[in-house]
């Protein structure tokens, strides 16, 4: 036994050693019947004794054997030897022991430590790559994600783009629609256009045309009333008083319509310049003289000195006229027209009111009095008929020159009408 | 995958009281072979394997289920669940002690007595006072081991166990698989056990209890047994004549005897 080329231990079931080779105590550095009689577990390293209890002993308890199990003995001074055991449990002769053959394992160890140190790399390797394999799943998911992000975000911007076209489209139709309007916008207007300038050329010529015949039979009247083709008797003068008369009327009336159609047509040229008002109320004032003595009315009339309008010198005359004849034409005999003048409350306008003392004009009838052809009946008329367009054209002339025309009145107790211009 | 599959039960025995015997860190249900079989006639004999151990399903392994002890109680309660047992007389060895504890903890209604071979509930020393009996490279030791042994162990394979039938002491009945087939889950389960710290789990306890305590048992030594024994209510520890740390296969009579005492004494015999 001692010759042979490895270890011998023999041992029974409670770990006592029986038997030692020479070779297992040179393994360890033992001598001869150190190990004998003492635990088997003195032979190992306490590793190796867990794994004896743990696995070796309950190895060959249960199958009688133990094959090139590796065990981590001890020697007598403590150094670590790695031997490879093969084991029997066998009884003899009543006994059962386990015999125990063990040979080191110096390059073995290394190679199988080379060998599980591979096999561990290669496992973390693996882990690694599972690892690396699982983040790139993972980020291929992420990207999945984002695609179908974006392609919810491209579809919508799609849908964007189709109802942005969709609107572009209704706006061009919108547009398309305007100029259309505007087309006919601009033939209306020339159409327009076209009939003023052939209202405008239908009025001169019928000014011309109307004036015509109604001077030449003003002009013959006065011929003979002059008695230049003999004499005429009072009879005769009566008539041609009456002509003439209703000669000086359809002029007015020729007058006034054209002077109305122009302003209608804008064809009035308003020629502005400061206007002195006591110098121009002075100014129409005989003019009216004779109806005044005809009625025996007063007329007073109170300017503040020094007070100018901006106004069409001819026109705002016009007016004042105008509304003078109305006045004395609708006070009762013994009755007093006033004019006055004043800045307004604004300081921008000058008032020129004309006061008559007549019957003044009923409330519903008010608002009516600057109609065109509109005449508010009164039994004090004079037997002179006016045409009804005085007071149309008045205030059109009145807002022609930057101001305007208005009308009050008391039942009884007359009638103001109050021209406003702007003051220079 | 039903549990009485995947953790190998086996059930025997003609009493109705089960008896359930749970194997310890390196085996399996092979180990109760000398003891189980004194208790037939009494007792209704369940017998099981860890999942990664034994003949159980390793593919129902889950690496953090069974990284710590409680997995292991899973297992445990699993099978009790499965086979309704309830008034369990629960034999647990070396770390199935302690997987045994924290079953019991968990469900303390379910167990009758916990027999406890070799207990411990912390194998690492830890300064000043508390003697597991191992440093970290005393286990980093035991790991290394394990390594190199899967190489050896891949010829342990049927061919070998078969011809060990020949010797008839061993009993007609051999498992293919011997201890834990798989390296890695072997690895797992040691370092589950051997750097597990169950001391505080023991108070918790009030299910009576066994301890046997072995003669010069280096994984569980005498101080831990003690231990064990002062921190658990309602415990009798019993000092063994037996040596080393598997006194159900090294000693089963011895076993046996001390467990058929406490148990008659227990109901009263």
């Amino acid at each position: 036994m001692d010759d042979l080329p490895c270890g011998i231990v023999s041992f029974d079931d409670t770990g006592r050693v029986v038997f030692t080779n020479a070779g297992l105590r040179a393994m360890l550095g033992y001598d001869a019947g150190e190990l004998e009689g003492g635990h088997v577990e003195r032979l190992l390293t306490v590793a190796g004794r867990i794994f004896y209890q743990t696995h070796f002993f309950p190895l060959l308890r249960l199958t009688g054997s133990a094959r090139e199990v590796f065990l981590l003995m001890r020697t007598k001074t403590g150094a670590d030897v790695g031997a490879l055991a093969n084991a029997s449990r066998t009884t003899r002769g009543g006994e059962t022991m386990i015999d125990c053959v063990l040979m080191e394992v110096h390059e073995r160890r290394k190679y199988e430590e080379e060998l599980l140190r591979a096999r561990q790399a290669a496992d973390r390797a693996n882990e690694e790559l599972a690892a690396h394999a699982r983040a790139l799943e993972a980020a291929l998911d992420r990207e999945r994600e984002q695609a179908l992000e974006i392609e919810l975000q491209t579809q919508h911007t799609q849908d964007q783009a189709a109802e942005l076209e969709a609107q572009q489209e209704e706006l061009q139709a919108a547009y398309d629609q305007l100029l259309a309007r505007r087309d006919e916008l601009e033939a209306a207007r020339i159409a327009a256009d076209d009939a003023n300038r052939a209202k405008s050329q239908f009025l001169t010529t019928m000014s011309h045309e109307l004036r015509t015949p109604l001077n030449a039979i003003g002009g013959y009247v006065q011929l003979m009333e002059m008695e230049v083709q003999g004499p005429i008797t009072e009879k005769q003068r009566q008539s041609l008083k009456r002509i003439m008369s209703s000669q000086r009327h359809l002029l007015q009336l020729v007058n006034a319509v054209l002077d109305l159609a122009r302003i209608e047509a804008g064809r009035l040229e308003y020629r502005l310049e400061p206007v002195d008002v006591e110098a121009m109320v002075a100014g129409v004032v005989p003019m009216v003289e004779p109806q005044l003595a005809e009625g025996q009315l007063k007329l007073t009339h109170s300017v503040e000195p020094g007070l100018c309008v901006r106004a069409d010198r001819e026109k705002a005359q016009q007016v004042l006229i105008n509304l003078l004849t109305n006045a004395v034409k609708f006070t009762p005999e013994g009755g007093e027209v006033s004019v006055q003048a004043r800045v307004d409350d604004s300081s921008r306008l000058v008032r020129i009111e004309v006061r008559d003392t007549g019957i003044g004009i009923p409330p519903e009838q008010l608002p009516r009095v600057f109609e065109p052809f509109v005449q508010v009946p009164s039994q004090e008329r004079r037997e002179r008929e006016g045409t009804g367009l005085g007071l149309a054209i008045s205030r059109d002339l009145a807002r022609g020159m930057g101001g305007d025309l208005t009308a009050s009145s008391s039942l009884g107790a007359g009638s103001t009408f109050t021209l406003a211009l702007p003051r220079a | 995958m039903d549990v009485l599959t995947r953790n190998n039960v086996k059930v025997s025995g003609a009493g109705a009281q089960p008896m359930l015997f749970a194997h310890g860190f390196g085996c399996d249900q092979n180990m109760w072979r000398f003891v189980a079989p004194a208790f037939a006639d009494d007792y209704r004999i369940v017998l099981f394997d860890y999942v990664g151990s034994g003949r159980s399903d390793v593919a129902a392994y889950d690496a953090a289920r069974y990284a710590t002890l409680d997995g292991y109680a899973d297992d445990v309660l699993d099978v009790c669940h499965a086979l309704e047992l309830r008034d369990v007389v629960f034999v647990g060895h070396s770390v199935s002690a302690m997987v045994g504890v924290l079953a019991a903890k968990r469900e303390p209604e379910r167990f009758a007595e916990l027999i406890l071979i070799g207990p411990s509930p912390r194998y690492l020393n830890e300064a000043p006072e508390y003697v597991g009996g191992f440093e970290r490279s005393d286990i980093e030791g035991l790991l290394e081991t394990m390594d190199k042994n899967y190489i050896g162990w891949a010829n342990y394979l049927a061919p070998a166990i078969m011809a060990n039938a020949e010797r008839p002491e061993l009993g007609a009945e051999l498992s293919e698989s011997f201890c834990s087939t798989d390296p890695v889950i072997a690895r797992r389960f040691a370092e589950a056990t051997f750097y597990a710290d169950n001391r505080a789990d023991l108070a918790d306890v009030r299910v009576p209890s066994l301890i046997l305590q072995c003669s010069e048992d280096i994984i569980a030594p005498r101080e831990v047994g003690e231990y064990v024994h002062r921190a658990l209510g309602g415990s009798t520890l019993r000092q063994m004549q037996a040596t080393g740390h598997c006194p159900h296969m090294s000693a089963p009579e011895e076993t046996i005897a001390l467990m058929r005492e406490y148990l008659s004494r227990r109901n009263g015999d």
